[in-house]
């Protein structure tokens, strides 16, 4: 017990600086990764930062304040339809391009946040999920505006000239998705430390205590839906710059089902545990198909087996690690620490919980 | 023979299938408080061992008792293995493990029946009756769809209303504290609640099989218009299920047949947020007893 | 009849029972008084498979329950009537009594049965076919109460009966309870706050103090000794 007092104190004097200095810590050390993988490992990486923006702001709507929303892939489509429509006639600077994507699905995410806000449990669930159906339906229908089925094409962001000639094009886009990342995670990190943090976590845990307690439960969803959405139209307009093509078919159901999985599986409530569900999310379907190209069986199989394989880790997850990743280190951690009676010093990288890990679930 | 009427046989067939699935997973929350998103995938399932069955010449209608009788199996194992280790998990845990279950099913179906897109035979023609001179868009094959939903509803609407069987089942989904003080095998009620509503699904498998055609992901469509008709008539009640599936197959006949098909989900969608708007907790919800 | 010994129970770190012993003789009323935590509720539920105790033995006619689910003890013939909430007040009154004997399966038995319970509790009859959410708190303890018995027990835990009920229908109900206890060697172990009128009642009587056994002994003995009396019974 005493060294898990020790540790919620250690965390709650990290302030905004700390924060900074880890992120920067983290920034550095990603870009040095970039520069020492290859095109698809930053392909990969770019992957990884985008679904950590989208699994985080979800993770602050779903893990921090109670709403399940089964429907963010459709608010990253509307993030990657802003950018890819600004970028259809203009050249335009890419943190512009960002910024405004990050604005609409924010503005579109205030008329969401407010029904949403109306909706419980398996209510809001339907309603996210029909709008996740939907959504892509829409595009498919305005053809003249969103492309149709085929969609839009974005161009690729060329390196600026000081890179030099001969920098990869992943590259500079994995450190646009990284920049991307860490900027959010801080500024979602000390939100979570201020006062809407705990007001987020104090209406998850029982609206009727929190409205006692003078929070203002609808503007507080409200809120939370809002910002989630904001990390969602990030999110989804670095999609678009990754993927070169803007369409329907990127953004169905599957999309916002992974997000929900990642969180669950990474760790409900904790920024950290984005980052795992995201690192599972890109990697896990490439290492089973990896490994089902090499075994030596029909296609029938050898094509569904990733899929089979990712069901079933879903399943034994849930069942053997009810927590999600972040949530077992945590235990693994506070147990180990209580039995040995010592903190180690720093050097924990990717097991620092960015929040309190008091208020996981 | 006029539009509108054409658009409103099309619904209500496509809505009694909407309400089959509904009601598969309104009894399914009533019995566990689980979303069994895995319900279409499993219903997807069974057909595929009812077309498995049909292609190793078994007839027709052994083959459609294969479809139900495994739905029956399933839904008793999916609750035994899968869900009943998670029961006091919080609902989202359970929510991924039926995504997971979801997938699994989906990425199996290939493996074991090829991957192939198939079509599944009908029970009767679906070709439209005449009356006379005209022919109305209604089939045979659509009568029979609306028949036999309509025959299982009434099944178990009688067995749970009327039978001592459907008295435990309500008492052990209401309460099963209680039930168990009363010496009813609350667990073995739910494993059969499982059962059941994934016979119901798996007959909404077989019935709209012939006109989606059968590939692995062929049922998420109905099951997500099946999710969003049960949210609709509010998760706690049958009645509203019911109505709830066969509202969604109207509206989506209207919507695509007046707006254009490709905006049938949109239509959806601004109807469920219209009536959510109005009752948050879907039309046939009692704001009474007990929070879910 | 039955027998409990050296009964533990915790609530994670806070123990509800400290080795709580005691014997409950057939065709008898036991009395469990004490006060508010004092623990009778959690001794009723490790009784009938509620709660698992972390040590000691419940038996009844010398087989062992504890580790037995609750249905499977509700089936061995001891009917619990829980505390407040317990009927199902989705379910019409008739189907809340019916459920009280499905387990036993004699249809005849059982329409018999449900016929005394509305002979018992005539206000239950004019309202078979309404749903429990619209009785009144004294109408649902009766249809409680009534429920237990259409199982026709051997062994009945009342667990407060007093709550909610008029005095008028209390001595009524315990009126009828205790003729079973003559007639049909029905034996009851009886949770009660409210001691002066449980002990008017009782055969025996225990007293729980912070999950202890502070006194037990004969019902009137119990009434007479006034320490005792003043110091947890409250009267």
């Amino acid at each position: 017990m005493v060294a898990v007092h020790s540790r919620l104190d250690r965390l709650a004097s990290r302030t905004l600086g700390g924060h900074l200095l880890l992120a920067l810590g983290a920034a550095v050390l990603l870009l040095l990764l970039s520069t020492q993988i290859g095109a698809y490992d930053n392909y990969n990486l770019t992957a990884v930062a985008i679904f950590a923006v989208a699994a985080a702001g979800l993770n602050l709507l779903t893990g921090l304040n109670g709403q399940l929303s089964l429907g963010h892939g459709a608010l990253m489509a509307i993030g990657a339809y802003t950018a890819s429509l600004l970028l259809k006639d203009h050249e335009l600077p890419v943190v512009l391009v960002l910024l405004l994507s990050v604005l609409s699905t924010g503005l579109i995410g205030i008329v969401f946040g407010y029904a949403a806000a109306r909706l419980r449990g398996p209510y809001l669930a339907g309603a996210t999920l029909t709008l996740a159906v939907a959504l892509p339906q829409v595009a498919t229908r305005y053809k003249s505006i969103f492309g149709g089925e085929s969609g839009l094409t974005v161009p690729p962001t060329t390196p600026p000239a000081w890179l030099g000639p001969d920098f990869p094009p992943e590259r500079w886009l994995a450190w646009i998705a990284v920049a991307a990342a860490v900027v959010t995670f801080v500024l979602l990190a000390n939100l979570l430390r201020s006062s809407a943090g705990r007001a987020f976590r104090a209406v998850r845990d029982n609206e009727a205590a929190a409205a006692l307690a003078g929070i203002d439960v609808a503007r507080t969803q409200v809120l939370a839906f809002v910002i989630s959405a904001a990390c969602a139209g990030l999110a989804g307009a670095l999609f678009a710059y990754w993927s070169g093509v803007t369409a329907p078919a990127g953004f169905g159901v599957t999309l916002s089902l992974q997000l929900v999985t990642a969180i669950v599986i990474g760790g409900l409530g904790s920024l950290a545990g984005a980052v795992w569900g995201s690192l599972v999310l890109v990697f896990v379907p490439s290492l089973t198909s990896g490994m089902a190209s090499t075994l030596n069986v029909p296609s029938a199989i050898a094509n569904n087996l990733p899929l089979a394989i990712y069901g079933g880790i879903l399943v034994i997850a849930m069942l053997v690690a009810p927590h999600g990743i972040q949530g077992t280190l945590t235990r693994i951690l506070t147990i180990g620490r209580a039995r040995w009676g010592h903190t180690p010093a720093g050097g924990q990288k990717g097991v620092v919980d960015w929040d309190d890990p008091a208020s996981d679930p | 023979m006029s539009r509108f009427f054409v658009l409103s046989l099309n619904g209500l067939t496509q809505g009694a299938i909407y309400a089959a699935m509904a009601l598969a997973l309104v009894m399914i929350w009533r019995a566990t408080q689980v979303i069994n998103f895995a319900q279409g995938a499993m219903a997807m399932f069974t057909t595929y061992l009812a077309l498995f069955a049909i292609d190793h010449g078994v007839p027709y209608w052994l083959a459609f008792l294969v479809a139900l009788s495994s739905g029956l199996i399933l839904g008793a194992i999916v609750e035994r293995v899968i869900v009943r280790p998670v029961e006091s998990a919080p609902p989202l845990n359970v929510v991924i493990l039926t995504l997971g279950l979801l997938l699994f099913l989906e990425a199996l179906a290939p493996m074991l029946f090829g991957g192939q897109i198939r079509s599944f035979p009908p029970a009767f023609s679906i070709v439209g009756l005449h009356f006379g001179n005209s022919q109305v868009a209604f089939s045979p094959f659509d009568a029979f769809t609306l028949g036999s939903v309509l025959a299982v509803m009434v099944l178990l609407l009688v067995l749970f209303q009327k039978t001592d069987l459907g008295l435990r089942m309500r008492a052990a989904a209401f309460n099963p504290d209680v039930s168990r003080l009363l010496g009813i095998r609350v667990g073995r009620m739910l494993t059969l609640g499982w059962s059941l509503a994934s016979l119901v699904g798996a007959l909404a498998g077989v019935l709209i099989a012939p006109s989606l055609l059968l590939y692995p992901t062929f049922m998420d469509q109905v099951l997500v218009f099946g999710f969003t008709g049960a949210v609709l008539g509010g998760l706690d009640s049958a009645v509203g299920a019911v109505v709830g599936g066969l509202l969604m197959g109207f509206a989506l006949s209207y919507v695509g047949g007046y707006l254009g098909s490709d905006l049938e989900t949109v239509g959806a969608l601004v109807i469920l947020i219209a009536v959510l708007m109005v009752r948050p907790r879907g039309l046939f919800s009692r704001h009474r007893l007990r929070q879910a | 009849m039955l027998e409990v010994v050296d009964l533990t129970v915790a609530y994670g770190p806070v123990v509800a029972l400290h080795g709580v012993s005691l014997t409950v003789q057939d065709a008898s009323i036991t009395a469990v008084l004490g006060a508010n935590g004092a623990g009778k509720t959690t001794l009723v539920r490790t009784i009938s498979g509620l709660v698992r105790p972390r040590a000691g033995s419940v038996r009844l006619d010398g087989r062992e329950l504890i580790r037995l689910p609750p249905e499977e003890i509700a089936r061995l013939g001891i009917a619990h009537v829980p505390q407040g909430q317990g009927v199902l007040a989705e379910l019409t009154v008739d189907e809340n009594l019916r459920l009280g004997g499905l387990w036993r399966r004699d249809r005849k038995a059982q329409r018999g049965a449900l016929d005394e319970t509305y002979e018992l509790f005539p206000p239950l009859a004019g309202r078979r076919h309404l749903t429990a959410f619209s009785l009144s708190g004294g109408e649902r303890q009766m249809l409680s109460v009534g429920r237990a018995l259409v199982a026709r027990p051997r062994l009945l835990l009342l667990d407060e009966p007093s709550l909610g009920l008029a005095r008028r229908a209390l001595v009524q109900i315990m009126g009828r309870i205790k003729a079973l206890v003559t007639e049909r060697g029905l034996t009851v172990l009886l949770i009660e706050q409210n001691a002066k009128s449980a002990l008017s009642v009782a055969d025996d009587a225990i007293v729980l103090h912070l999950g202890n056994v502070v006194a037990h002994g004969p019902a009137q003995k119990l009434a007479d000794e006034e320490g005792l009396r003043h110091a947890y019974l409250g009267f």
